[in-house]
């Protein structure tokens, strides 16, 4: 598909693709054209917006982080935390050599010139200064504060206002031949000298001093810009006269921008002091953009808890004896980890004691720190250890384990070794950041506001305890249709045979070979390309940067990660030499994450297979970006679809624990006036026609349920089609017994379910989720409503991890808020911690059996391992819980038992499954297991 | 104090923590004494890290290995003060056996419930009775019947001894060698952690014996075999009847499913507990290994769903209200043969079986509550 068809979130034309590469075209010289290439360019393209907006970002190792939230996020956003809405990750540069920079140009294929030329005309280096509360200065900055006169404390130097832009009233006026930006958009008028018009590009540009203020304009209406202010910085981009009509045109859409000028008085006074600098890095951008605006009271909160990331060296030269040498690394500075920083004798000594005295590595430790229980993860590589500490409280020893494996492998892809991570200096601020989000998400899980709504957040602090730690991607199973329409459109994109990509369009080589891509809408992974180990290495990565929730919450107006990435199961060397055998070649991986909207389109790419060589640290490619992109606009169409397939699982039915814990004269009322009865009595005489049944099969889908209506009202109304199916467990007995009553000899659940298909209404969707090949016996477990056996739906939860493919599917967030209840979030949150400490002993177990494997035994087991218990394949639990806050001193609160029962199935494939369900119907795990894993393929 | 395990070899190892210097040091190695000792460089390096620790007010409790090997490191209470490092050490030499029964593969399992070894005996009142008119008799208030470091019976006030010498002198008891009778001291480090009590035992057949902890009074000397006579010659029958009692705990002929392998019943509230492994001998596997995977199901129960101490369970009840509270947990062992072990907690009580791999798992909490429904009488 080719670009120019659509049109970006905001509405605005995107051209630039189509012009690249007509642009691309006319420079088919060598490299040293780029000079006159730059301005053919910039002359052409001063009205046409050519230069993505993402490409000031780019940071000098290639590395991009580009995210910008949707308009309607953006406008919530703005009133209380004045971000500037571009979360940019090159705060800190770091800085390369002139002739280096020189030198590896020569070395870019021609393909990337283009990112580069316009790379190279990069403005001046960006500052960061984040407002604190304590750093808004005199100047008031809410736009809608215009009387308050300026704050006029003369000795500020420089003040900061805040106005809002919007470039989308200016398309009509933007076809001018001269833009004035500054004066349209902002209001500032500002006279350019002649003498700089005419010397072309000066390095410094001319000072943006405010001649004028137009009438009507932004700038007046805050009332805050003076005449002879000058305006040095755009959203901390510095600005001059040169680049300012640059800086405004990348403005994509309206929103808010912050100014910053330089006083007109103190101008005057002209003080040859250098501008104080904010250090402050901006890498908390993404935590503030998450967590709102309570960061800063969040992260004092989190401060006070004693946690620490160390990274030691265990080989300590001794003829340097510099303090401190042994860390190569630490988060956070604060008073209450210091503690655990000094005391890393103890963790080094235990390190190399225990692994001389028990021949095995340490894994963990506790310890007592200002009465709290620290438990502390080790992870040691060659002679390097790596430490994470944690209270106990906020974390149970088993997650931490967990944990640390899971950051270590998020670094190593992408570092490619603890070492490259930790052991290079530039690499500080990123790691800073990765570990305040880390720690953010290990203290506070509940506070990041990520989820959509309230119950959703609930849900996903409750499963996250699980649920991070499992080597697998939350999948989304969706009808066979819709799975092919995806298929096909990802398979479009990496076949890669746009135009661009084409060997044969430049006459060279192609710069990458897409291995694979996977799809995630609102987090879930609804399609993927890749190998388990790429995609749960991805998913690690998305998780470590809570990409996935955002998406899910619509913030993302667009979403653009590039990096250099190591996925280990590319890397790693060849098991045996067999020239048979595939050979990875020995090339560069680049991962490439576009978000658009509730998705995000994660590429990995090669290079140095069968394409040429990546030298140096290559940005972002357009080409590729756009495609993605483009690739994400064709699927605009599909997410409706999906989203009624997130609202209602095709196959399974869940029950709230609320409804459980109903009086039980109520049940019986229940039973005896509802109406589905009626309607399902008179539908079980379509049964007995089969080829009846078959065409429901194909066309008609059935939709699973609504929100359920409020459980003591019981009935339903007859009108409504949709209603066959009832979450609620009263129903279906009574339901079942009146069908074995009229038709003995099938299957009660298959008469019930095709009475329900019989009472649904055709849907316009098509969205049958039939598989066409299988007869229809196999179809009807596919389609089985009920995963429990017995009468009753008693279903509560389930956690069904299939790691062959890397996934795993559990209800959906829609699923859990249509339930509802006290009890059952309570019920939800006991679950997933239960399943953590069963998923602890199946851990022992997979690790006990891996190290038969190697050993080459059998399954005669040891006398050692039968006496531990390092061998469980099923760990169940039973629970009793009652409702909160019971009042009624007369009676005793009714109790509701549910058991937590973990599965491990090590033949054919490795697979686990956690389910909740209620206790009065005995259940056979290995049943359940086969109804969820059934039909659960990529 | 530090103990560790590598392997099937634990070491436990005491150092006055002021100065550093090895009190004593026990290994056993597969549940024997063994001779292998800690090597000093690690000795140091221990007391190095607790030391380096405690000057930075932070305490060391544990660290693990990819093993699941455990090094504790307690801190040793400063209560003794040590005045003679040398002395000491030789004094502990008379704690040696039972501190070695504790490293060893023994029996009963006191040490890691905290509860006391009980068993069931025939005519369990009339013993009552004539234990109690004994102890009225010899003018002590603590009198119990002990067969193999298992309690038969005992008196009113034995029952009421605080929880640490209450499973340490049955303990103590079974691990001595065999003698006709002891007078013993004992310090009880609940009750009286300073002056010394006597403990007096009196061997009534092989393997049961009759201890009394007493003040000076009564001397040895006056409970002389006429007396024993006297009291226990009319229970002689009950008393053999007790004898094979001591690994089969539950009397000959209690009806226990033909599938249970091991039992253990604990009673959180009076601190006692049934443990056995003796059920269906003849089947697979033996009782060492039915007796440590009932020991590490203890372990996992304990510590992951049921606290066996009622004082934090009321807490964390209190957080996650409403209550999700634990009722009964299974795990079917795998991949091979698939034992099953369960656990069923009621009211005051903690049960736990190990069940062989023919019973079905749905059936698993059935048979668990009327096991412990039978034996609630006793219990």
């Amino acid at each position: 598909m080719s670009g120019p068809a659509w049109r970006d979130s905001h509405g605005r034309p995107a051209e630039f693709p189509g012009d690249m590469s007509s642009q691309e075209e006319e420079e088919e010289g060598d490299c040293d054209a780029e000079a006159s290439g730059l301005d053919s360019r910039s002359s052409a393209s001063s009205d046409t917006d050519l230069e993505p907006e993402w490409l000031d970002s780019v940071q000098r190792n290639g590395e991009l982080f580009y995210l910008e939230l949707s308009e309607d996020e953006e406008e919530s956003l703005l009133p209380e935390t004045q971000t500037v809405n571009h979360v940019r990750f090159s705060e800190k540069e770091v800085i390369i050599e002139e002739d280096d920079t020189r030198e590896r140009k020569k070395y870019e294929p021609k393909l990337k010139r283009f990112t580069k030329i316009l790379k190279s005309k990069k403005l001046l280096p960006k500052r960061y200064h984040k407002k604190n509360s304590s750093d808004n200065g005199p100047v008031s900055i809410l736009k809608h504060q215009s009387n308050q006169k300026t704050g006029v404390t003369v000795q500020q130097r420089y003040k900061d206002v805040t106005i809002y832009i919007n470039p989308k009233k200016l398309t009509v006026i933007k076809a001018r031949e001269q833009l004035k930006l500054l004066e349209v958009l902002v209001g500032i008028i500002h006279q350019t000298k002649w003498s700089w018009r005419r010397s072309g590009k000066q390095a410094n540009g001319e000072r943006l001093v405010v001649h004028g203020l137009s009438p009507g304009g932004s700038a007046m209406k805050s009332g805050q810009v003076l005449v002879g202010d000058v305006l040095v910085a755009v959203n901390d981009v510095d600005v001059t006269s040169e680049n300012i009509e640059r800086v405004l045109s990348c403005i994509p859409g309206p929103m808010q921008v912050k100014l910053t000028f330089e006083n007109a008085y103190a101008v005057k006074k002209e003080t040859a002091q250098p501008k104080k600098r904010k250090t402050q890095s901006s890498t908390n951008d993404l935590v503030k953009l998450l967590c709102g605006s309570e960061t800063d009271s969040i992260q004092h909160g989190i401060l006070d808890t004693p946690h620490i990331t160390m990274y030691l060296t265990l080989q300590i030269q001794s003829e340097v004896s510099k303090e401190e040498q042994e860390i190569l690394y630490h988060y956070p500075v604060s008073e209450a980890s210091q503690k655990l920083k000094s005391v890393r004798g103890i963790f080094l000594t235990l390190c190399d004691m225990l692994e001389s005295v028990t021949g095995t590595q340490v894994t963990s430790s506790s310890l007592h720190l200002n009465g709290k229980q620290i438990h502390v993860a080790f992870l040691k590589e060659s002679d390097k250890l790596l430490l994470i500490g944690l209270p106990a409280e906020e974390v149970p020893l088993p997650q931490l384990r967990n944990m640390i494996e899971d950051t270590a492998q998020t670094l190593k892809f992408m570092y490619g070794s603890l070492d490259s991570a930790f052991c290079q200096v530039e690499n500080t601020p990123h790691l800073d950041h990765f570990f305040s989000l880390f720690f953010q998400r290990a203290l506070q899980p509940d506070k990041l506001h990520l989820s959509a709504s309230l119950s959703a957040q609930q849900y996903d602090a409750a499963s996250a305890v699980l649920l991070d730690s499992l080597p697998g991607v939350r999948w989304l199973t969706l009808p066979q249709e819709l799975k092919v329409e995806l298929d096909t459109v990802l398979s479009d994109l990496e076949a890669a045979d746009f135009e661009e990509l084409s060997e044969d369009y430049y006459d060279m080589r192609r710069l990458y070979t897409i291995l694979g891509s996977s799809l995630f809408y609102k987090g879930y992974l609804v399609c993927s390309h890749l190998p388990k180990d790429d995609i749960v290495e991805i998913a690690a990565y998305c998780r470590q940067y809570c990409l996935l929730p955002l998406a899910a919450k619509q913030r993302i107006g667009q979403l653009i990660i590039w990096r250099e990435v190591f996925p280990q199961h590319h890397l790693q060397p060849p098991a045996d030499s067999d020239t048979e055998v595939f050979q990875e070649p020995k090339g560069r991986y680049f991962l490439l994450i576009v978000g658009l909207r509730h998705y995000m389109l994660s590429v990995l790419l090669e290079a140095g297979g069968c394409t040429s060589k990546a030298t140096g640290n290559p940005g972002p490619d357009c080409i590729y970006v756009d495609q993605a992109r483009t690739t994400l606009h064709q699927l605009e169409g599909i997410d409706s679809r999906i989203e009624e397939r997130l609202a209602s699982s095709p196959g399974l039915c869940l029950s709230c624990a609320d409804w459980f814990l109903a009086a039980p004269h109520e049940k019986a009322d229940n039973l005896t006036t509802s109406p589905i009865l009626n309607r399902l009595q008179g539908s079980t005489k379509t049964v007995t026609s089969p080829t009846c049944r078959r065409t429901f099969f194909s066309d008609y889908s059935f939709k699973t349920r609504k929100p359920s209506p409020s459980r003591s009202s019981g009935g339903y109304e007859p009108g409504e089609g949709g209603e066959g199916v009832v979450p609620s467990p009263h129903t279906t007995p009574a339901a079942v017994r009146k069908q074995r009553e009229s038709n003995g000899s099938e299957d009660s659940m298959a008469l019930l379910k095709l009475a329900r298909k019989k009472s649904t209404l055709p849907n316009p969707f098509h969205l049958g989720n039939s598989k066409k090949e299988l007869s229809d016996k196999e179809l009807e477990v596919y389609n089985t409503m009920k995963l429990t056996s017995g009468p009753e739906n008693t279903l509560f939860h389930y956690v069904a991890l299939e790691t062959v493919q890397g996934i795993f599917i559990t209800p959906t967030h829609e699923e859990v808020a249509q339930l509802g209840g006290s009890v059952h979030a309570q019920l939800i949150k006991n679950f997933h911690q239960c399943c953590l400490s069963i998923r602890a002993i199946f851990q022992q177990t997979l690790k006990e059996e891996n190290r038969k494997v190697l050993r080459g035994e059998d399954h005669s087991e040891s006398a050692d391992s039968m006496s531990s218990l390092t061998a469980v394949k099923e760990h169940g639990v039973l629970f009793e819980c009652s409702p909160e806050n019971w009042t009624d001193q007369k009676k005793t609160p009714p109790v509701m038992a549910y058991w937590v029962v973990g599965r491990l199935f090590l033949h054919p494939k490795p697979q686990e499954l956690y389910v909740c369900f209620h206790d009065s119907v005995t259940e056979i795990a290995i049943e359940m297991a086969f109804k969820l894993f059934f039909g659960l393929t990529l | 104090m530090g103990d560790e395990g590598a392997g099937s070899t634990v070491h436990l190892l005491c150092l006055a923590a002021s100065s550093g210097v090895p009190l004593f040091c026990r290994s056993s190695c597969g549940g024997a004494p063994s001779r292998q000792q800690l090597p000093f460089s690690v000795i140091g390096s221990l007391n190095g890290v607790h030391m380096f620790g405690q000057n930075l007010d932070v305490q060391l409790n544990s660290a693990r290995t990819e093993d699941t090997t455990v090094v504790l490191i307690v801190g040793l209470e400063e209560l003794t003060n040590i005045r003679n490092v040398e002395r000491l050490k030789k004094e502990l030499r008379a704690s040696y056996c039972l501190i070695d029964s504790f490293l060893g593969n023994s029996e009963l399992i006191g040490d890691l419930t905290q509860c006391v070894d009980c068993v069931i005996p025939p005519e369990g009142s009339f013993m009552q009775e004539t234990l109690s008119g004994f102890a009225e008799a010899t003018g002590t208030a603590f009198v119990s019947l002990l067969v193999s470091g298992r309690v038969v019976a005992a008196t009113e006030g034995w029952w009421r001894l605080g929880m640490p010498e209450a499973v340490l002198l049955p303990w103590l008891v079974g691990s001595l060698p065999p003698q006709a009778a002891r007078d013993y001291p004992v310090y009880l480090p609940h009750g009286s952690p300073t002056v010394p009590h006597r403990l007096l035992t009196l061997t009534l057949l092989r393997g049961l014996e009759l201890c009394l902890l007493c003040g000076p009074r009564p001397p040895l000397s006056q409970l002389d075999p006429q007396l024993l006579e006297r009291w226990w010659q009319p229970l002689l029958e009950p008393l053999r009847a007790c004898l094979p009692l001591g690994p089969r705990v539950l009397p000959e002929g209690f009806p226990l499913h033909s599938d249970i392998l091991g039992l253990l019943l604990l009673h959180l509230d009076l601190r006692r507990c049934l443990f056995t492994v003796e059920p269906s001998r003849n089947k697979e596997p033996s009782p060492e290994q039915r007796r440590r995977l009932l020991r590490n199901f203890y372990t996992l129960v304990a510590t992951t769903h049921f606290s066996p101490e009622p004082g934090p369970t009321e807490k964390e009840e209190d957080e996650a209200h409403p209550a999700q509270s634990p009722r009964a947990c299974y795990l079917v062992l795998g991949p091979g043969e698939g034992w099953r072990l369960v656990a069923l907690q009621l009211g005051l009580r903690l049960l736990l079986l190990m069940l062989s791999p023919q019973s079905p798992t749905h059936g698993l909490r059935s048979l668990a509550t009327h096991t412990l429904q039978a034996l609630t009488p006793f219990l």
